[in-house]
């Protein structure tokens, strides 16, 4: 559960940030996709958009997790990060 | 006697209420009601942001919603002054000066933002306020939380949990209410015709408020909070901080009210751990300063009540600095050390930003124009002249209708063709003007020259704009 938490929490403040920054330099009506809108309202687009990038975050982070655990707790089927000392 | 029962129940309830909860093995912290100075701050800065949070988005101006953020349109509106996304870089200066403000205070003042205005505290400090409404005081809360279910423990948590969840969800609405128009939200959500995304989002939001302040509440500041994490960072040893003094009240112990402390060797803490119990981090503040202390003083008021009970001078908890503790310089000499280099750099930059911004708003033109020249490569007109089509793209960015002058300048004789030299805008309006460009050849040599546009509006002059493009030759 924490490790849940430490993934999705960091990647909620990215994407929040990412939504803004990218959603202000474009409008999202004026996106199109072979000859058509992409999206129909700009609160979806808004809104598709910030799951889409948490989601990238949360791959990201969640990676981030995965490739700290060292060989030996890879061995051992990996559990915990935290170094064991 | 009273005080060895309370200890007790500390215990049992530290036993009974490991819990584990999302971050650590959390134990449920019943912070007690306090009453004193830093009580009263905190409750009318309760009011007045929720006051202000909840209130602001039913005020209009103009026949609108004074505060709007208009995701749908794209359109911020901030009382008369609307901006657009072409403005981006006034948020961030905002951000910039938010950010350069906290760090001041922090260096000053320590974490006064969390004790006292951090939407999760003023949150905290409503929902605990309903819970003790509810289920009662600190000590009602851990007995029903031991006891078994029952009647009325069911009917307690469930009107704890409605209460809590009623007000969650306002919370929600009125966020969505600043990106949407509110009452049109409001009617919507009246006759349950709100739009998925609305719902969504007034639903998420509720649900992170109720969590946030009904359950996480003093883990949000230890393990999730940004700000609580590199706050280290704007401390010095001159920081007001919430502190204990160890020279006063060591050693601590027990005594009656009769008892000299003096004679007795002990010092003014009487150690009923009052401080520990009005905490909503459950810290001990007399081990030090403290990485989770959100600096809300509520154990300085639970000591003053204390201090004046065994009449004692206040003040064993205080705000002070590390340099007074450490004896380097009496409290009084406290505002003396407010000026020094960090708060002054910080504050320099600070006004040095507010002022290039206001002065950025004061010359911000609430007109936008972009030139395009047509992809038609140039071509000659019926008496000789050498012409090319550009489509200027005026956004009025103001609230009222413009008419504006079109001119052009750049080469010797050059000119605009028929209709091209006045274009209409409406109120917040984008208009796409073409303008036909002409020019005798003669004046003209190279492959492709510079010119500019000028567009003026024809009821306020000051509302102009240039714009820059290039006249090719054929
Ligand atoms: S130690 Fe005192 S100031 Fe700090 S959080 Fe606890 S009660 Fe508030
Ligand atoms: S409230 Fe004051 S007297 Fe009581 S334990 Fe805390 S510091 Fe000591």
């Amino acid at each position: 559960m924490q490790r849940i938490i430490q993934v999705l929490w960091p990647s909620f403040i990215a994407a929040g940030v990412m939504d803004i920054v990218l959603f202000t330099l474009l409008d999202p009506v004026a996106l199109i996709y072979q000859d058509a809108p992409l999206f129909t309202t700009r609160l979806g687009a808004y809104s598709l958009g910030f799951f889409l990038f948490w989601l990238f975050g949360t791959v990201s982070s969640a990676l981030t997790c995965y490739f700290q655990c060292s060989t030996a707790q890879l061995n051992k089927i990996c559990k915990s990060s935290e170094p064991k000392n | 006697m009273a005080e060895a029962g309370q200890k007790k129940v500390i215990n049992i309830a530290a036993s009974t209420e490991m819990e584990q909860t999302l971050y650590a093995v959390k134990q449920k912290v019943y912070p007690r009601a306090v009453s004193g100075w830093f009580a009263s701050w905190r409750v009318a800065l309760v009011l007045f942001t929720q006051l202000l949070y909840y209130g602001l988005p039913w005020l209009s101006w103009d026949g609108r919603q004074a505060i709007l953020f208009d995701l749908a349109q794209r359109k911020f509106y901030i009382l008369g002054l609307v901006f657009w996304p072409q403005d981006f870089i006034y948020l961030t200066g905002l951000l910039v000066i938010a950010a350069f403000s906290l760090f001041l205070f922090t260096a000053i003042a320590g974490r006064l933002w969390c004790g006292f205005a951090c939407p999760q505290t003023v949150y905290t400090e409503l929902f605990l306020w309903i819970e003790r409404k509810i289920e009662g005081d600190r000590r009602k809360q851990m007995k029903l939380d031991r006891q078994a279910w029952n009647i009325e423990k069911i009917g307690k948590k469930t009107a704890k949990h409605s209460a809590w969840l009623v007000l969650a969800l306002w919370t929600g609405f009125t966020f969505v209410g600043y990106f949407t128009p509110i009452k049109e939200l409001a009617i919507s959500f009246a006759h349950w015709t709100l739009g998925p995304w609305e719902t969504f989002w007034i639903f998420f939001y509720g649900f992170a408020t109720y969590g946030n302040a009904g359950f996480m509440r003093e883990q949000v500041c230890k393990y999730m909070c940004p700000y609580a994490r590199f706050q280290s960072v704007m401390f010095d040893s001159d920081t007001l901080t919430v502190t204990y003094d160890p020279s006063r009240g060591e050693p601590r112990g027990p005594r009656s009210k009769s008892t000299d402390r003096h004679t007795a060797g002990l010092g003014d803490c009487v150690d009923c751990s009052i401080c520990v119990q009005v905490c909503p981090t459950d810290i001990d503040i007399r081990n030090g300063l403290q990485y989770e202390c959100i600096g809300c003083a509520a154990c300085i008021d639970g000591c003053d009540q204390v201090m004046a009970k065994m009449g004692y001078p206040r003040g064993l908890i205080r705000y002070t600095t590390e340099n007074v503790i450490k004896g380097k310089y009496p409290d009084r000499s406290i505002l003396a050390h407010v000026l020094r280099p960090r708060t002054l750099i910080y504050s320099v930059l600070l006004l040095a930003i507010v002022a290039t911004l206001g002065m950025a708003l004061i010359n911000r033109v609430p007109l936008r124009v972009d030139a395009i020249r047509d992809r038609i490569a140039a071509r000659e007109t019926a008496d000789g002249h050498i012409e090319n089509v550009y489509r200027l793209q005026i956004i009025n960015m103001q609230n009222k209708p413009h008419r504006y002058a079109i001119s052009v300048t750049g080469l010797p004789g050059i000119k605009l063709g028929d209709a091209s030299s006045l274009a209409e805008v409406a109120a917040l309006g984008t208009h796409d003007a073409v303008v036909h460009v002409q020019i005798d050849p003669s004046e003209i040599r190279a492959r492709s020259s510079p010119v500019e546009f000028k567009i003026q509006s024809l009821d306020n002059p000051e509302l102009t704009k240039t714009v820059r493009s290039t006249f090719l030759n054929r």
